[in-house]
């Protein structure tokens, strides 16, 4: 997989390419929109993330060009702007997604995960853990054919993205902004996030014991998965 | 009241205040006028009388024998006496109403008496003319000048009316097209409006002087918050970014996991400060549209589907009281959402063990009335008026994850859907937050 990282804060751009490297991407960079519009017009990616607020670029001409010249690249808008309108006027030109700056690496990652399923995963994405079966595709948990329906959309969104993030630890502060991020208040600290698990264990109990959702003392929580 | 209604009233009530001055003067008027008429006619007729006994001597009147003579006309409503004046060195010569007895009538007159000397005779001459013939003539003459009055006054008041309306009509059009359903800060283009009146151009130019600052200064506000949050946002997400990428890496000992973790948690709370001020300047500046449409029970679900996992720690029981059928329109959702979030939230944050905390809504004269109540902590009144400040914490003792702006989101996305907010609460009892939805937000 190829990504064009087109982002003006070198230290950011950076930290981008350290992660996607390590979940084996193959990744190139421009720090200005005139580069960023060559590479676009003689390079063919499969990811392009778009830091709107470049100083010498129109990041959403940017997103045009993209669009033109690699109708197949899926392409990301990054931005601090706060503009409200900015969102919409991306999506209307095509961008596959919209992340605000601040934004999660993993939140980023499960983002870009996403687009590849609506891309091309018409097929089932079903994972095994332990004696259960997490559906991913159509949000199920079944255990020897018999089905969780107890599991709430928050839940399964939070087991969701342990999947996606397997066999890594994700502390508390990661999984709330991923499942209340959009929601603007003033608490800081979520420690409700134990409680969630704790819900969740109990009742995927009631079927079987979830060994695989692991606490990770004083860090989080993680989903082991042997390959 | 309108200044053009205003001003119509006045000018009919003084003119009709003047015109019934007038009209209650006209009989005094009248009587002052034709008394003086009158008198004028008694002199003439006296002179002429005195001419003719001067050249044809007093037998014409006083016939020989007789010692006075009296002449009347067939209604008694003038007459005239001559009589030789018995009383030694009595000359008068005056004008007065008297009343005279005549056959079996007693009548009032306008009396001219005046004494003569004639051949070493004295007389005394009396003209009379009735007085209840001069007034007979006023009643008339006053109906009269009641109705022309009146006439001309309803007139006047019709040129006023229609010219005060065509002078206002420019001050009217300002009131509609610049003050009236402005929406602060989409002004739109500025037009002119057409007067002649020097005062109302003036008006006109300074209203459209004083939105083209304002205009100024909420796009320089807007533009404010959009570089501020870039620059803010940035720094914090290469932080964001670094913490991430240092935790992932397996030659990292625990110990400063830990660290990292903590430091995370940090930065999360500057994003969250950051990330909240943004939106209330962002609502405050109309960034958001209203446009969407909300079923009120299904948004309260989703708050509670949020929330509910925030419910066990104190047992807290939580009913929502809502009729199903309730929309609201012209909201935006993220909002109304978030309005509803941080309320609960409060509730839940606020109350105490066992406690309770119950939404109702019902509709109340075309508005929507929805209470949030709480058996929690409370607020105690002289705290009330501050808990809408920015960063103002009071429940500081309850040692919360908070950083008080909770209640001033709340209040802003109140403001911007023009809801009316009204806060109850009691120490050690609990509280009532009322939301007052005005009628244009209900479908």
């Amino acid at each position: 997989m190829n990504v064009l990282i087109i982002e003006d804060e070198e230290a950011l751009a950076h930290e981008l390419e350290i992660f996607l490297t390590n979940h084996n991407y193959i990744t190139e960079i421009c720090y200005t929109g005139r580069s960023a519009s060559e590479k676009i017009a003689t390079n063919l990616y499969d990811f392009i993330l778009i830091d709107l607020g470049l100083p010498d670029y129109e990041g959403l001409d940017l997103l045009k060009e993209a669009k033109k010249n690699n109708p197949d690249a899926a392409c990301l808008i990054l931005t601090a702007r706060a503009e409200v309108y900015d969102r919409v006027r991306g999506l209307d030109l095509g961008a596959d997604d919209y992340l605000p700056k601040p934004f999660s690496l993993l939140e980023l990652q499960s983002r870009m995960q996403a687009i590849l399923r609506r891309k091309f995963g018409l097929k089932q994405n079903i994972v095994e853990l332990g004696d259960f079966l997490v559906n991913l595709t159509d949000r199920v948990i079944t255990c020897h054919e018999d089905a969780v329906n107890t599991i709430t959309k928050k839940e399964f969104d939070l087991i969701a993205y342990l999947i996606l993030h397997k066999n890594r630890t994700l502390t508390r502060t990661q999984l709330s902004e991923h499942i209340w991020g959009s929601i603007i208040n003033d608490d800081y600290d979520s420690n409700y996030i134990d409680a969630h698990i704790k819900n969740i264990r109990k009742k995927l109990n009631v079927y079987a014991p979830p060994d695989w959702l692991e606490t990770v003392r004083g860090l989080g929580y993680k989903i082991k998965i042997n390959a | 009241m309108k200044l053009k209604t205003k001003l119509t009233l006045f000018n009919a009530i003084s003119k009709l205040v003047i015109v019934v001055l007038f009209v209650l003067l006209v009989p005094a008027l009248i009587k002052n006028i034709s008394h003086s008429y009158v008198d004028n006619n008694l002199i003439k007729q006296k002179n002429k009388l005195l001419q003719i006994v001067k050249t044809q001597g007093i037998k014409n009147y006083i016939p020989d024998g007789e010692k006075d003579g009296s002449y009347y006309l067939p209604l008694k409503e003038e007459y005239l006496t001559i009589e030789e004046d018995t009383i030694p060195n009595h000359f008068i010569d005056t004008i007065k109403n008297e009343k005279r007895r005549v056959e079996r009538d007693t009548i009032e007159y306008r009396i001219l008496s005046h004494t003569f000397t004639l051949n070493n005779q004295h007389y005394l001459l009396e003209i009379g003319k009735s007085v209840a013939t001069l007034d007979e003539t006023s009643t008339p003459l006053q109906n009269i000048a009641l109705a022309v009055l009146i006439g001309m006054i309803l007139l006047t008041i019709l040129a006023d009316v229609v010219y005060t309306n065509h002078v206002l009509k420019p001050l009217g059009l300002i009131i509609k097209t610049k003050l009236i359903g402005r929406k602060f800060p989409n002004f739109g283009l500025y037009r002119e409006v057409k007067t002649s009146t020097s005062d109302f151009q003036y008006l006109d130019i300074s209203i459209h002087k004083m939105t083209e600052a304002i205009e100024a200064a909420f796009q320089k506000e807007r533009e404010f918050i959009s570089n501020a949050s870039h620059e803010l946002m940035t720094p914090i997400s290469i932080l964001q970014s670094k913490i991430e990428n240092m935790f992932e890496r397996e030659d990292i000992v625990d110990e400063f996991k830990v660290r990292l973790l903590e430091m995370q948690k940090i930065l999360n709370r500057l994003k969250s400060i950051t990330k909240t001020l943004l939106l209330i300047s962002q609502i405050e500046n109309e960034q958001f549209l209203k446009e969407d449409k909300i079923s009120i029970k299904e948004l309260l679900q989703e708050v509670y589907d949020e929330i509910s996992v925030r419910l066990p720690e104190k047992n807290l029981t939580f009913d929502i009281y809502v009729p199903e059928d309730t929309v609201l329109v012209n909201v935006n959702k993220f909002l109304i959402f978030n309005l509803f979030f941080n309320l609960v939230n409060n509730a839940i944050k606020y109350n105490n063990e066992d406690g309770e905390i119950i939404i109702a809504a019902e509709k109340d004269n075309n508005t929507l009335v929805v209470n949030i109540t709480d058996t929690g902590i409370g607020i105690s009144p002289e705290e009330i008026p501050f808990i809408f400040n920015r960063f103002k914490k009071f429940r500081q003792s309850m040692q919360q994850d908070s950083f008080g702006l909770g209640l001033p989101i709340v209040k802003s996305i109140a403001d911007f859907h023009n809801i009316i907010m009204e806060v109850h609460s009691e120490k050690n009892v609990g509280s009532n937050f009322r939301l007052i939805f005005p009628t244009d937000l209900i479908a």
